[in-house]
Order: structure tokens, then C-alpha cells, then sequence
């Protein structure tokens, strides 16, 4: 099996290369190399030789692969979901102190670069006179998914439990599903992944339940764990948080559960603390569920940090210089 | 609420190792200078299927002087027999800081018919040295449901084993209900305590509006949590007095988002472009036409 | 009568000769007119390659700004090709005289554009090698997969409709071409008969090829509508703010007629100035060109109009953010510039008489063609740099967008490509429709003896009405 993978990896991307190489020239060959500098990361845990399934030899460290992964569904089982269940999360803000925990976690889970954030923290402030607030926002998973209705190849799918995923075997980048997608949740594999999370991901076989290994010029997104789901875990932002923020249950079941394993019932939860979906009147019917930041017992995020982030401004000037065609 | 960290400990993912790591190799370094200071908890786990197991919680002082659970650390357990202290196995914490053991079914008994479990931090190399045990006697918790009971009562009976064996009713421990959801045990209703009377029997009319899986079966869970006398002690039953869920007719019906298009809309694209298509199609006819009257003449 | 008809043919054998002389030598500046292109687009198959291997992140491109200046000249191109359903097929039915020396442009610059705005998706695609996948599991409830009927479609039909009018001429350039010494020679007695499928004039296939003229010019009108309002589909079927919109279909439309009517004049002044056509393509024919393109921009500036007018009324928080960033924020610059440069100020030039000559017409519509480009950019980038989720703690390059060089290169490779494509076909074939302008000469001819006629019978009716008044009436006055 993981020799098979190996192969398809191999000959996947030999295809590739073929079709550059037929469609032009034999210069570039030689030219572009493949090695790159990766930038220096933090690492605990001893260093581990690992093959790729390019069959270079990376050093990673150990701690990326402690993480066993069971074999993943087949395919067409991945696209179906798992009957009579319908996943929903709940995000209270009152709890949510900002920590980023859950996007750690789910980093970790999915082997994802630092400045990928599948589950994304904002600092969000509705209006001048209006207290500041953490937001995290992982994917929606709506019932009218903006991003499932537009994809061209069924790459993207609906499953009858609720959860959206992404085939990247299926994938041709065509990013339509990120323009359509209203809450920036779907990011671009822009370039080749970073061999440091290619290894430490290993043989795996791909599977979209687990949306690794990643590959180049297909669109990723977050998945809620279906894989951890299937063992009777959790996803990994919701175990990871810290301040039991987040809640996650079967909507058929009435129940959700958060990291302290305290498990409420859901249409009560909701009732009680005046639940709500982020920007419901787009009409996308999230799966994700808000409960306001009501009587909160740690500061209040800083707004004045916001916005002013090195944001480059540079397309300005450079615009006028389109303009000068 | 030990009974909750319990199961945290399976529900949390291994994949918080990538998260802990940074924070464990602080401590590394800062402890290689001197042990910090360790504190254990230890409770005691009766379940449904008998089995008994003893979990040691560890948290140690880290450098801002939080404690925080402590991974790796040594922890020794023992069991009390004749007053001397017999070790049972030990066993090294995990990336939460808990330690578990499974117990053995015959534990050595005081005589007050109670058994004491001992855990210890023992010349270890990163924390001081911490010990802490329990105390509880053996007791055994029943749940009954009656599946032809209109009224739906859940009944749980708690007694205590004498010392010829004899079970002997409890009056007066609380027992709580719940009902087993996917990721966790939820409380059966808001107030789901109730103690036990003379018989050793607590029993509450199970509720209406608890969804059950297409048939309509629970499970309901009765467990006494932190009991001072028993520790921790737990039974489950199934009964089919949830609701029932209706299953999804047709979980991929045609629709904009899903893989088969809504009816009108192939329609009307195939009418639409297939009209321009056959256009196109009799003006091909056309130019073959006009090839074909070239050959003619030739002739 | 017979010097008339001698001097007819002489005429009609001077258009042949005119339309055919390109065909027949390839000049030095030709041939580095042509190496420069291939040049440009050597270097943009090199970036495109590069592309392919290290993936899109060697443009600027990330994941805020997805989509940039691919697909901006994508739509831009698809504009452009509306050209020739416009001036060709508008121009047929309304029967037109005038349109006879500059349908040919037209209808090639319609399918070299659509040409090359089908390809540059495939350049924006994550995975090319995929392509397959949009057969094996296309679903047609995406609107790019509308976008791939509509624009097959329309590759379809305006092949054909350059196709159809070139078959009599294609006769004629194969019964013209008598030598075939050089295999280059040879080739193109092969291609003109290929083409000319068998034509040998006869009656029955004049009515044929007629028949099908006719069909085509009412069917590609609503196919290129189709093909532009699918196109804004891909945008207005998101719910972004700037680009949810219901006027976009219509507003695409406008604008791709806004832009492609002023390509077809630059086409024009091309082809006449480089192929010595003054003759056939007058001033009278800029100037007509100029009120259409005026009407178009006018139409164009309305529909602007609605797009930004209506929001900004309202300034609906999320649009709110996008619309001060144009009219005020990073983008004001450009977004004025668009609006007043290249809608108002062409308007104003072209409502004048002396706007609508040669030169400062060509002049207004490189304008034009340069502001719709830039407007396409202005409509696809600002509004995925306002999501409805603010921009928080990511990379600077996330955050803005600037198309860096591979995304010129590439673009620039297309746009050469087209210029090439433009050049070989006009080196092989008549650039106009040489029978068409033949028999525009005949019916001008016929107009020309009826009026003659009449004014011969007019002045003898007038003699005898003469005779009648002298002897009868008073004149009237």
C-alpha cells in the first residue's frame, strides 16, 4: 500500500513534469533546480532521516512523527460521510481569550506552515462604540456552501454529515471556491509543500478525510478532523482549547462536547447564552454556531495592533504605473 | 469531574504533542537545574465492566510558577497490605501528566473492609519527591431500566459489599444520570443528582426529549463521582426512550452543491447551448453540401 | 456602356489586386515584426514553465488576492472579442454598405482574442494536467463550467463566421496562385484549396453559403452576449462585496463592446496604414466607426453609473469598505483615472466631429482599449482585497497585490500571441473580404446607373413637363 503510494506519487509528478517539459522548452530543465532554502525553524525532539516519496532524504524532527495515522476511508466512502450524523461546532467568544491554541493544534494535526491558519483568530470590533472581541473562525461547513455550488470538477463536496472537503487528487486550482467562499477560509497550495511537513507526514496515503499529504496548485481548507471523528475524537482545535471555548457534537444528537469533555445540550446551549451564526444574512447556513462574548473575564483584545500590521501598500504608486501604459 | 479529566485524556489527540513540545522544553531546561515541586492527584475508577483503575494526575511548578501537568515523570504505585506498602507497577506519566493503572479485582482489605492505593514521586530526576493516596471501600452500582415502563424510570441501586460478601444498601449517596452522546456523557436532565434512599435505590423519570439514533436507543450512564466512601463508580443500560431520529430520505439530493444539477437548470442550459450546437450542426451539413456539389461536376 | 463595363472590371481587378499583394512577399520588417513577437513569447513560455513547476506562487499571487491579472486580461480578452460579433454581424443585418472592407478585421480579431482568453484560465490553473477532469466530472452547475460551454461555443461559431465569407475567397486566392515552385508556395496552394472546400461559384452554392451567413450572423449575437454575461457570472455568482451584483451581466456585456469596438478601430487603422487600404477604409469609415463607439462608451458610462452610483448611496458596511477604497482609498488613482480618463473624457472626444477623424480617433480608442483593460483589473482585484473577514496578522505580500514579472511576461506572450496569430493570417489571406467588397463596388455601380438613369429620365420628364408648363401652367413658386 505504501509502496503503491510511493509509486503514484512518483509517476504523478513525473507526469507533471513531462507535460512542462512537452509544452516547451528544454532550456528551463537545468535552469530551475528544485533544491530550496528553507528558512530555520525552532525544533525540540532529535533530528530523523526520512524519505520522501520524491525519494530525496529530509531531516525532520521526531516530534512531527509521533502522530500515527490509521488508514484512511476509501474514497468514495470519504465522500459520503457518515449516516445520520450532522457536525456542528459552537464557538463561545465569551470564553475565547485569544490564545490561538486552537490553531497550534490544528497546525499540528495537519502538518500546516505557521502562517496558514485553518482555524484563524481575529480580533474582530463591530462597531466604534462596541467592546473588541477574539474570533475564532475555522471553516463553516454551510448547508448551501458557496464554494461547493461553484467548483467545476465535484472536487469540493458536501457530505451528508454536514462536512464540506476538499479531493485534492481531484483538484485542478482553479481557485473559484476561494473567490466564492465568503469567510476566506480556503487557502492556495501556491508552491511545492514544505518537504520539513512532507516528511513528517511520511507515506500516508491521501485521503480527503485527513486533506494530507498536501500537493502543489490544489486548494485546502479546514476539514473538522472527520478522520479523528471517525475514531471518536474530536477535532484537534477543539480538544486543544484551553479555555473550552469550543464545543462539538451531532447536531442529531442535541449534544456537544468541549475539550474538558463537559457535554450540554445544544439547543439549550444556544437558547440560553442567545447563540448566533456569523453574517447570516449571506444565506450559507454555517454549521458553526457563535455565542456572544457576554460578561468575559480576561482583557479585551487590542484593537489599536489592528490594521496596522505591515500592510504594504505598495500597489498604489504601482497601479499609476499600469495606468501609464 | 475527575471522571470528566478521564476521559480527556482519550478524547485529547496525541496531536497536541506539536503544542506541548514547546512549552515541556522550557521546562527541561529550567529543571536541569533543580527538581520543581510536584503535586499528584489520585482518583479511583470503578466501571461497568468491574474493572478498577487508578489514575495519578501530576502537575509541577514551571518557571512562572504555575503548575502545569508534567510528562515523563516516574510515578510509583503501591497498595496498602498488612500496613506496609506493596508496589503495584510504575509507570511513567503521559504528554498530560496522568498516569494509569489497572487495578486487581481481589485488592488486600483493612479492617474496615477498604482498600488504600498509594502513589509516589520517588528520587526522580526532574520533580521533588510528592506522595498522595485514597482510601475506598468496594461497591457495586446497578441501573435499571424497565423497557415497558410508560413512566420511564431509571433506577440505579448502590450497595456496599459486607464482609461475608453480602451486599449491603447505601442510603444516602448521590448518583448522577446521564445519557452517552458521541464525544462525551451528557446530564440526563439540568438537575441530574439524586441520593439514594433506605434501599440503596435512586430513581428519576428519564425525559421525553432526548433524540436517540434511528431506532430511538440510549444509553444511560449512573455514576457516583468523587464519592468519599467508594470513589468513583459507574454503570451503564440501554433503552430505546430516546427519540426516534428520522433518517435522511435522500442525503444527496440534486441540488446546486451537490454533484447532480437541479433539474431546470440542465435543462435549460442543454436547450440553450444545444440549440446553438445543432445550428451549428446544419451549417457543417451546409459546407458539405457545397464540397459534395464540386465533386459532382467533376464528374 | 462598354468602357463602363471595362472600367468596372478594371476596378473589381484592382480590389483583388489590392486585397491579395500583402499575401504574396514577406518584408524585412515582417519578418522582425515577427521575431520580436516570437521573442516576447519565447520568454513567456520560459516564465510559464517556471510557473508550472514551482507552482503559482512564483506570481504574486497568494491567498487574498487568488485570482489577478490573468484573470482580469481573460475577461479583458473576451471583451475584445466581441468586436466582430459587433461590427460584423450587427452591421450584416442592419445591411449596412460600409461595413464590407472591415468585416474581415473584425471577425479575425473576435477569434484570435477568444483564442487567447480561453487559454489564459489554463495558465491560472493550479493543475493543468487536470484539465481532463472537467469531462470526466464536470458539473454544470458551476459558472465556470458555463463559461467553458459558452466560450467553446463562441470559438465554434466565430470560426465559423470568419470561415464562411473567407470560402469564395480562398477560391479565389487558390485559382490565383499559379506557380508552385518553392514548397513554401506549395503549402499555400494545398491551404487555399483545403479551404476552399470546392468552391466554384455556382448558384446553388451561392445560396448555400448565403443561407449560412445569414443563420450565423443572427446566431452569434446572442452566443457573444451569452459568452460575456457568463463570464460576469463567475464573479456576480460569489457573494463579494463589488462583485454580487445584478447588473453585472449586462455591465460586462457593455463593457466588452466598449472595448471591443475601439479594437476593431484600432484594427482598422492597422491594417490601413501597414497594407496601404486608404482607399477601401476612408475617413467616412472612422468616422461611422466613432458614433458607434461612442453610443457603446455612452452605454458603458451609463452602466458604470449603476454599478458604483447605487452602493455608494447606500454604502452597505462590507461594499462600504471596497467603494471608499476605490473612490478615495489606494485605488482612487486608477479607479478616477478609468472613469474620467478613458469613459468621460473619450465621450467628450468623440462627440466632435474632428474627434472621429483618422488619427485622434485611433488615439481615443488605444485610450480606451488601455482603460477597459485596467478596468477589468480594478473590477477583479480591490474586491478580494475586501473580504467580508477583515486582513489580520499575514505576510505584506498577502495583503497587497502588484502582478509581478512572470504574470507580465505571460500576459504579454498572449497578447503577442494574438499579434502573431494576426500577422501570419493576414500574410496568408486577404484581410478583407475581397467578393464582399466586390459586390459592394457592383451594387454602388447599379446605385450609381440608377441614378444616373433616373437623373436621365428625370431631365426628360422635366423637358416634357417644360414643354407642358410652357404651353399649359403658370409656374409654381
Amino acid at each position: 500500500m505504501q509502496e503503491d503510494n510511493k509509486q503514484n506519487n512518483k509517476t504523478d509528478r513525473r507526469n507533471f513534469l513531462r507535460k512542462s517539459l512537452i509544452t516547451g522548452s528544454i532550456l528551463t530543465a537545468g535552469a530551475i533546480g528544485l533544491e530550496k532554502v528553507f528558512p530555520g525553524e525552532k525544533d525540540s525532539g532529535e533530528k530523523v532521516k526520512v524519505l520522501t516519496p520524491d525519494g530525496k532524504v529530509y531531516v525532520a524532527s521526531s516530534e512531527h512523527l509521533k502522530e500515527y495515522r490509521p488508514p484512511p476511508v476509501t474514497n468514495a466512502e470519504a465522500r459520503k460521510g457518515i449516516a445520520n450524523k450532522k457536525f456542528v461546532m459552537v464557538i463561545d467568544l465569551a470564553k475565547c481569550d485569544g490564545c490561538k491554541t486552537c490553531t497550534v493544534a490544528c497546525q499540528a494535526m495537519h502538518f500546516t506552515e505557521s502562517d496558514r491558519e485553518w482555524i484563524k483568530v481575529f480580533k474582530m470590533q463591530d462597531a466604534d462604540a462596541t467592546a473588541p472581541y477574539f474570533f475564532p473562525k475555522p471553516c463553516f461547513h454551510c448547508d448551501n456552501p458557496p464554494c461547493t455550488k461553484v467548483c467545476p470538477v465535484n472536487a469540493t463536496f458536501k457530505r451528508q454529515d454536514g462536512i464540506v472537503l476538499i479531493d485534492n487528487e481531484r483538484c485542478i486550482g482553479c481557485r473559484m471556491c476561494m473567490a466564492a467562499c465568503p469567510y476566506s477560509t480556503r487557502f492556495f497550495n501556491w508552491s511545492h509543500p514544505d518537504p520539513k511537513q512532507t516528511a513528517a507526514v511520511g507515506n500516508t496515503p491521501y485521503s480527503p478525510e485527513q486533506s494530507v499529504p498536501r500537493r502543489m496548485g490544489t486548494v485546502e481548507k479546514c476539514d473538522f478532523c472527520p478522520d479523528m471523528i471517525r475514531q471518536g475524537k474530536m477535532p484537534a482545535c477543539v480538544s486543544g482549547c484551553p479555555m473550552d471555548a469550543i464545543y462539538f457534537g451531532d447536531q442529531n444528537e442535541d449534544a456537544v462536547t468541549n475539550a474538558s469533555g463537559v457535554t450540554v445540550k445544544l439547543s439549550q446551549l444556544l437558547e440560553d447564552n442567545a447563540g448566533y451564526r456569523h453574517l447570516e444574512e449571506l444565506g450559507t447556513k454555517p454549521r458553526v454556531y457563535y455565542l456572544p462574548p457576554k460578561n468575559r473575564k480576561y482583557p479585551i483584545p487590542d484593537m489599536k495592533s489592528v490594521g496596522n500590521e505591515k500592510k504594504e501598500k505598495k500597489h498604489i504608486e504601482m497601479d499609476m504605473g499600469i495606468m501609464q501604459m | 469531574m475527575k471522571m470528566n479529566s478521564m476521559i480527556k485524556i482519550t478524547s485529547l489527540a496525541i496531536a497536541i504533542t506539536g503544542l506541548f513540545c514547546g512549552i515541556a522544553t522550557a521546562q527541561d531546561q529550567s529543571q536541569a537545574l533543580g527538581k520543581s515541586e510536584a503535586t499528584i492527584e489520585l482518583s479511583y475508577y470503578k466501571k461497568t465492566d468491574m474493572s478498577k483503575t487508578a489514575v495519578a494526575v501530576i502537575k509541577a511548578k514551571n518557571n512562572d510558577g504555575k503548575f502545569v501537568s508534567a510528562k515523563n515523570a516516574r510515578v510509583n504505585f503501591y497498595v496498602m497490605h498488612d500496613k506496609e506498602q506493596q508496589l503495584l507497577k510504575n509507570v511513567n506519566t503521559d504528554n498530560n501528566g496522568q498516569a494509569v493503572i489497572m487495578l486487581q479485582k481481589d485488592l488486600p482489605l483493612d479492617e474496615d473492609l477498604s482498600f488504600t492505593i498509594v502513589a509516589k514521586i520517588e528520587n526522580d530526576n526532574l520533580y521533588e519527591d510528592a506522595e498522595e493516596q485514597v482510601h475506598y471501600k468496594d461497591a457495586n452500582l446497578t441501573l435499571n431500566l424497565n423497557p415497558n415502563d410508560t413512566a420511564r424510570l431509571v433506577t440505579a441501586k448502590v450497595t456496599e459489599i459486607g464482609k461475608d460478601g453480602k451486599e449491603i444498601p447505601v442510603k444516602g449517596a448521590e448518583v448522577k444520570f446521564y445519557v452517552h452522546r458521541l464525544f462525551g456523557i451528557m446530564p440526563a436532565t439540568d438537575d441530574n443528582t439524586i441520593t439514594t434512599d433506605e434501599k440503596g435505590e435512586a430513581s428519576f423519570a428519564f425525559p421525553k426529549n432526548i433524540p436517540g439514533d434511528t431506532k430511538g436507543v440510549i444509553i444511560v450512564a449512573a455514576r457516583m463521582e468523587d464519592n468519599e466512601q467508594f470513589g468513583n463508580v459507574e454503570n451503564k443500560a440501554t433503552a430505546s426512550w430516546g427519540t426516534v431520529l428520522a433518517m435522511d430520505k435522500d442525503p444527496f439530493p440534486r441540488a446546486l452543491w451537490e454533484p447532480y444539477a437541479p433539474l431546470p437548470l440542465v435543462i435549460t442550459i442543454s436547450t440553450l447551448f444545444g440549440g446553438v450546437w445543432f445550428i451549428y450542426f446544419f451549417i457543417f451539413f451546409q459546407l458539405r453540401k457545397i464540397k459534395k456539389e464540386k465533386q459532382l461536376k467533376m464528374r | 456602356m462598354a468602357t463602363e463595363k471595362y472600367n468596372l472590371k478594371q476596378e473589381i481587378e484592382t480590389v483583388r489586386e489590392d486585397c491579395l499583394r500583402p499575401t504574396q512577399k514577406w518584408g524585412r520588417s515582417t519578418q522582425t515584426w515577427i521575431g520580436c513577437l516570437l521573442i516576447v513569447m519565447g520568454w513567456g513560455l520560459y516564465c510559464y514553465i517556471h510557473q508550472l513547476r514551482d507552482g503559482l506562487g512564483v506570481t504574486a499571487m497568494r491567498d487574498y488576492v487568488s485570482w489577478g491579472l490573468y484573470i482580469s486580461t481573460f475577461i479583458f480578452f473576451i471583451g475584445i472579442s466581441h468586436s466582430g460579433t459587433l461590427v460584423s454581424a450587427i452591421l450584416r443585418i442592419t445591411k449596412q454598405e460600409w461595413r464590407r472592407p472591415i468585416t474581415r478585421s473584425a471577425e479575425l480579431l473576435t477569434f484570435v482574442s477568444l483564442l487567447f482568453g480561453g487559454i489564459i484560465p489554463i495558465i491560472d490553473l493550479g493543475r493543468p494536467d487536470r484539465l481532463p477532469n472537467l469531462v470526466l466530472f464536470g458539473r454544470i452547475q458551476s459558472p465556470l463550467m458555463w463559461d467553458i460551454i459558452a466560450i467553446c461555443t463562441y470559438l465554434v461559431g466565430s470560426t465559423l463566421f470568419l470561415f464562411l465569407p473567407m470560402i469564395p475567397d480562398m477560391a479565389l486566392c487558390r485559382d490565383r496562385l499559379t506557380v508552385c515552385d518553392s514548397p513554401f508556395k506549395k503549402f499555400k496552394k494545398w491551404l487555399y484549396t483545403k479551404m476552399a472546400i470546392g468552391w466554384k461559384g455556382t448558384k446553388s452554392q451561392w445560396h448555400r453559403l448565403e443561407l449560412t451567413m445569414t443563420i450565423m450572423t443572427i446566431v452569434i449575437i446572442p452566443v457573444a452576449v451569452s459568452v460575456h454575461t457568463v463570464v460576469s457570472y463567475i464573479f456576480a455568482m460569489t457573494l463579494r462585496p463589488g462583485w454580487n451584483s445584478t447588473v453585472f451581466g449586462p455591465y460586462f456585456v457593455a463593457g466588452a463592446l466598449y472595448s471591443g469596438s475601439a479594437g476593431v478601430v484600432l484594427g482598422m487603422a492597422a491594417f490601413r496604414k501597414l497594407y496601404h487600404l486608404e482607399k477601401y477604409i476612408t475617413p467616412r469609415h472612422f468616422d461611422l466607426m466613432g458614433r458607434i463607439v461612442l453610443a457603446l462608451t455612452l452605454i458603458y458610462a451609463y452602466l458604470n453609473l449603476n454599478e458604483y452610483w447605487i452602493p455608494a448611496y447606500n454604502m452597505v458596511t462590507a461594499e462600504g469598505h471596497l467603494l471608499s477604497d476605490l473612490f478615495y482609498g489606494s485605488y482612487s488613482k486608477a479607479f478616477w483615472t478609468c472613469q474620467f480618463g478613458t469613459v468621460l473624457l473619450p465621450i467628450i472626444i468623440m462627440s466632435i466631429p474632428k474627434g472621429r477623424t483618422v488619427t485622434i480617433l485611433t488615439i481615443t480608442c488605444i485610450i480606451i482599449v488601455a482603460g477597459a483593460w485596467v478596468k477589468r483589473y480594478l473590477i477583479v482585484v480591490p474586491t478580494l482585497l475586501h473580504p467580508f473577514m477583515p486582513i489580520q496578522e499575514v505576510p505584506g505580500t498577502w495583503s497587497s497585490y502588484f502582478p509581478n514579472y512572470v504574470e507580465f511576461s505571460v500576459t504579454a506572450a498572449c497578447l503577442a500571441g494574438i499579434f502573431l496569430v494576426i500577422t501570419l493570417f493576414s500574410k496568408l489571406f486577404p484581410m478583407m473580404a475581397v467578393w464582399e467588397v466586390e459586390k459592394g463596388i457592383l451594387i454602388e455601380h447599379d446605385k450609381q446607373a440608377a441614378i444616373e438613369l433616373r437623373t436621365k429620365r428625370e431631365a426628360e420628364e422635366a423637358k416634357i413637363m417644360g414643354k407642358r408648363l410652357k404651353t399649359g401652367f403658370e409656374p409654381l413658386k
